[in-house]
């Protein structure tokens, strides 16, 4: 009976470590049973520390130029932006999609998008409050290192949006483009990087 | 709540009309809908015109550089002469598309000039089209800051300016720090993004409202000023706080209104307007003022006495 008993307990276990809709950490290890939660933390949290870094390479390349006043003409603002945005593009030149936003931070993403709609209470009053002036992307070329164009409005993003997403250092924010979230550099008008389909159909 | 059936069906008889205006500019315009009726001209209220008032213009969707916003700039200067406000208040979409430094002189510096030589001090705020950057510029007082908070030089008057397209958790705990510190009798709150809109294109941000409302309430808000919308509207008072919707300032979209929205007093989709508001003590007088000088809108608003009669809480919590 023991052994009848030890045999399923074997079986079972083996079948749980090879189930495709597990996920893991990663040391491979089989996890808790609340393993997808403890792993969307741990990427989450890997991923701030991204962002950090991030912020910190901005604020150390921007140490570089002029301080930019809080009483600024426009021709101080204008040159600020783009000295910002081309040693930014130049400091990241190596960079590409999937450095900030890892593959598993874009699943993640995409799941926590997911489980926002599911959970609102009107889907189609959230989706038209994304797509509120919310430009396509013909309009933004999405691409790392990329710059925002001036002419095309920023995406409206909703308070539960931005409260269900990892929170930024100030100096990046999140937008869409379409249903493409975009890490968007503000001071530099950059495209830091970006998830395609983070939105559900 | 109206069925999708019925919107669209409303939605597509405004735009014929619209259209019509559009493609025949010089034909009379269309018989009166209930909404062109309730934006008729108005009487306008006197002013006070008192020395010790507060004086202030609101503008919102304005940095076109296109002829719309020079003429309703000008009748903002030609009114500044009779009526001397000190300020004027952004609700954002301050320059439209690029916003390279002569982007800055043909949308902002050149069309108000008359006020800027006056002294006339602008506020920002934010809108979806603006850049981040404009929060540096000088002529719009934000002092580097997204959202930020401001005493009037006049009258016991705090407003307060909300970063609305990227509401994040950090912002609102701010504003409502800012709402439980803030003991000035009157509080105004400027953000682009209406909480209160008949407008078709936007409308109302319900997601918005959602979880500014409770604040609005909770610390005894007056006033609360916004754009977005192509339009002028002003709000029934919605739990004691007043709305306008002042999104007309350089861009215009005529029929983009949904009738009967049963918290509009009073809307406009036919001219570029401009507010021009004076507080004395408890009395807040609007005159909406169109680009020809007429005046769509007018009134008076008396501060409701709420934070003496508001609950002991509320009134600690905002003391």
């Amino acid at each position: 009976m023991d052994l009848l008993f030890s045999s399923v307990a074997l079986c079972s276990a083996l079948l749980i470590w090879g189930s495709p809709g597990l996920t893991f950490d990663r040391g491979d290890r089989p996890a808790a049973q609340d393993t997808p939660v403890n792993f969307d933390a741990k990427t989450m949290a890997e991923f701030t520390a991204r962002m950090d870094e991030y912020a910190a390479l901005n604020r150390k390349v921007a140490a570089t130029l002029p301080k930019l006043s809080d009483s600024a003409t426009p021709q101080e603002i204008d040159r600020h932006q783009r000295d910002l945005g081309a040693r930014m593009a130049q400091a990241r030149s190596g960079a590409k999609q999937g450095d900030l936003f890892t593959p598993s931070m874009q699943a993640v993403t995409r799941r926590l998008m997911e489980r926002l709609f599911q959970n609102a209470t009107s889907r189609r009053q959230l989706r038209d409050s994304l797509m509120d002036d919310n430009p396509s992307p013909s309009q933004v070329r999405v691409a790392v290192n990329a710059r925002y164009p001036d002419a095309v409005p920023l995406s409206t993003m909703p308070p539960e949006v931005l409260k269900n997403l990892p929170p930024l250092p100030k100096e990046v924010e999140y937008r869409f483009v379409s249903d493409t979230l975009i890490l968007l550099d503000g001071g530099a008008h950059l495209v830091a990087d970006f998830v395609p389909r983070a939105l559900p159909r | 709540m109206r069925s999708g059936t019925a919107v669209a069906i409303a939605a597509a008889a405004l735009a014929v009309t619209a259209c019509a205006t559009w493609l025949a500019p010089n034909d009379p315009p269309p018989a009166a809908t209930p909404v062109e009726a309730a934006a008729a001209a108005s009487a306008r209220t006197a002013f006070p015109n008192a020395a010790k008032s507060l004086k202030f213009a609101v503008l919102g969707d304005f940095g076109t550089g296109e002829p719309m916003q020079y003429a309703l700039a000008r009748r903002m200067a030609a009114e500044h002469k009779v009526f001397p406000f000190e300020m004027v208040v952004l609700v954002g979409d301050n320059i439209y598309g690029a916003d390279r430094p002569q982007d800055y002189a043909n949308k902002f510096e050149l069309p108000y000039k008359p006020l800027l030589d006056a002294g006339v001090k602008f506020y920002g705020s934010l809108g979806n089209h603006d850049a981040r950057e404009q929060r540096f510029y000088k002529l719009f007082n934000m002092e580097g800051k997204q959202y930020y908070t401001f005493k009037a030089p006049q009258q016991d008057v705090r407003f307060i300016a909300l970063e609305s397209t990227y509401m994040e958790p950090e912002q609102l705990a701010w504003f409502e720090k800012t709402l439980a510190a803030a003991s000035e009798e009157w509080v105004i709150v400027f953000q682009h993004h209406p909480i209160y809109s008949s407008g078709i294109t936007h409308g109302s941000d319900e997601r918005l409202r959602s979880v500014l409302e409770p604040l609005l309430m909770k610390y005894g808000v007056d006033l609360m000023l916004t754009g977005h919308d192509h339009i002028y509207e002003r709000s029934k008072p919605q739990h004691d706080i007043t709305h306008f919707v002042t999104g007309s300032g350089g861009k215009l979209r005529p029929g983009d209104v949904r009738p009967d929205q049963p918290f509009s007093a009073k809307v406009n989709d036919r001219t570029n307007v401009f507010l021009a508001v004076e507080i004395l003590d408890d009395q807040l007088v609007f005159n909406a003022y169109a680009t020809d000088g007429s005046v769509v809108d007018s009134g008076t608003i008396t501060r409701v006495a709420k934070k003496a009669a508001a609950t002991p809480a509320l009134v600690g919590a905002r003391e």
